[in-house]
């Protein structure tokens, strides 16, 4: 349905790999000058942990629109508490943290909850993320593409608990086994194995397909 | 490992301790053949990521709001933290379908008590005093009431989304944790 539309060509230019990459050392520095007025480190900051925020709230499974309300939430709280974020240099675990209990939320508020089926909305975050569509054209192109979205269906359709941690492990740039605890209320030493089993699973399925 | 991973897999919902046997050892002592599964883990991640960037992207509309956020960043202000939240800490009503959102938000001695419902907000600020108030949404600027000399005051509900309260009392600004209604 959507194959016609995926820009696999952006692997070489995908902006929100490139450019706003943060080191994680960096980050309690970042966060100390932004708190002190400087406009250009919070821009950096937001350049390097909005995909983790989103990354957290895709992995919950929300609705577009609850998505959306949650990132912003999260980020309108971490700016109000930008002075008293206690250790600046575990701002992605804090902000992976409070995703994630916003996320909670929105799911114990059932009357809220929606899937993210509805094709309206696939298709309003896809038209929003691939402004470089005119690359497509080549038979290699269309070929990676085909690639591109059946690695995606085949993720899609792990099970709840594989799904939720790879969304988060493939946040970029990569997110820190910290962060991705935050971001699910696991343990820090679950991660690799589960990480493990579960990529060798998303393989299998992949082989079974004849995809690999 | 052996080939059938795919088939005992993961199983969803409980904790992922290494109870396939033989796969716990520490990195550092992998074989020759955990090195290559390692590697190719990690091939398939990065394939993953790339996929992700492309079909499920941070959309740009997101990243601009929260680089616009930047100006919710205030150094006069207190946060009151949100203290109770019937969402999380009241059981639900029986038979009431749409109950009204009950918050309390604290700062030192400050209390703002806030009840959300579809037909508007109301709350009151303790002790009593009265207050300013903006009911912001984002960063612009939000719409405004009065806290009488009880403290107590009532709105239209805010839209559903980000929502915080700014009131100004006396000299200070107290700002209720942002949250989403």
């Amino acid at each position: 349905m959507r194959s016609g539309t995926v820009p696999s060509a952006a692997y070489d230019d995908v902006p929100y790999t490139r450019g706003g990459t943060v080191e994680r050392t960096d980050v309690g520095a970042l966060v100390r000058s932004a708190a002190g007025g400087d406009a250009a480190a919070w821009k950096a900051i937001v350049e390097g942990l909005g995909p983790l925020v989103w990354s957290v709230v895709r992995a919950h499974r929300l609705s577009d629109a609850d998505a959306h309300e949650v990132y912003q939430t999260v980020w309108f709280r971490f700016a109000q508490n930008l002075g008293r974020i206690r250790e600046p240099e575990k701002t992605g675990a804090w902000l992976a943290s409070t995703a994630r209990h916003e996320c909670l939320k929105v799911l114990r508020n059932a009357r809220r909850l929606t899937l993210t089926d509805d094709p309206r909305l696939l298709d309003r975050v896809s038209e929003d993320g691939t402004p470089e569509q005119s690359l497509l054209e080549a038979e290699e192109a269309a070929a990676q593409s085909e690639r591109v979205r059946r690695m995606w269906q085949e993720f899609e359709e792990l099970g709840d608990r594989c799904r939720q941690l790879l969304r988060v492990l493939i946040a970029s740039p990569p997110p820190s086994y910290q962060e991705v605890s935050a971001a699910l209320g696991i343990a820090v030493g679950s991660i690799g194995p589960l990480r493990q089993r579960c990529l060798r699973r998303l393989r299998a399925r992949l082989e079974a397909r004849g995809a690999m | 490992m052996n080939g059938t991973d795919g088939a005992d897999g993961v199983r969803d919902g409980r904790d992922g301790g290494p109870d396939d046997g033989g796969s716990g050892r520490p990195a550092g002592t992998a074989e020759p053949a955990g090195i290559g599964a390692e590697i190719e883990a990690d091939l398939l991640e990065e394939e993953l990521r790339q996929a992700a960037a492309v079909l499920d992207p941070l959309p740009p509309v997101l990243l601009q709001a929260a680089v616009d956020a930047y100006a919710l960043h205030r150094l006069d202000a207190v946060v009151a933290e949100l203290t109770f939240d019937s969402l999380v800490d009241a059981l639900p009503v029986r038979g009431a379908e749409d109950p009204p959102r009950m918050l309390t938000f604290s700062a030192g001695e400050v209390t703002v008590d806030v009840e959300v419902s579809a037909h508007g907000l109301m709350g009151q600020l303790l002790p009593p005093r009265p207050a300013r108030i903006e009911v912001l949404g984002g960063p612009r600027p939000g719409s405004s009431l009065t806290a009488d000399d009880l403290g107590r005051f009532t709105g239209a509900a805010p839209p559903s989304g980000p929502f915080a309260l700014r009131l100004r009392t006396g000299g200070d600004v107290i700002e209720t944790e942002w949250l989403r209604t």
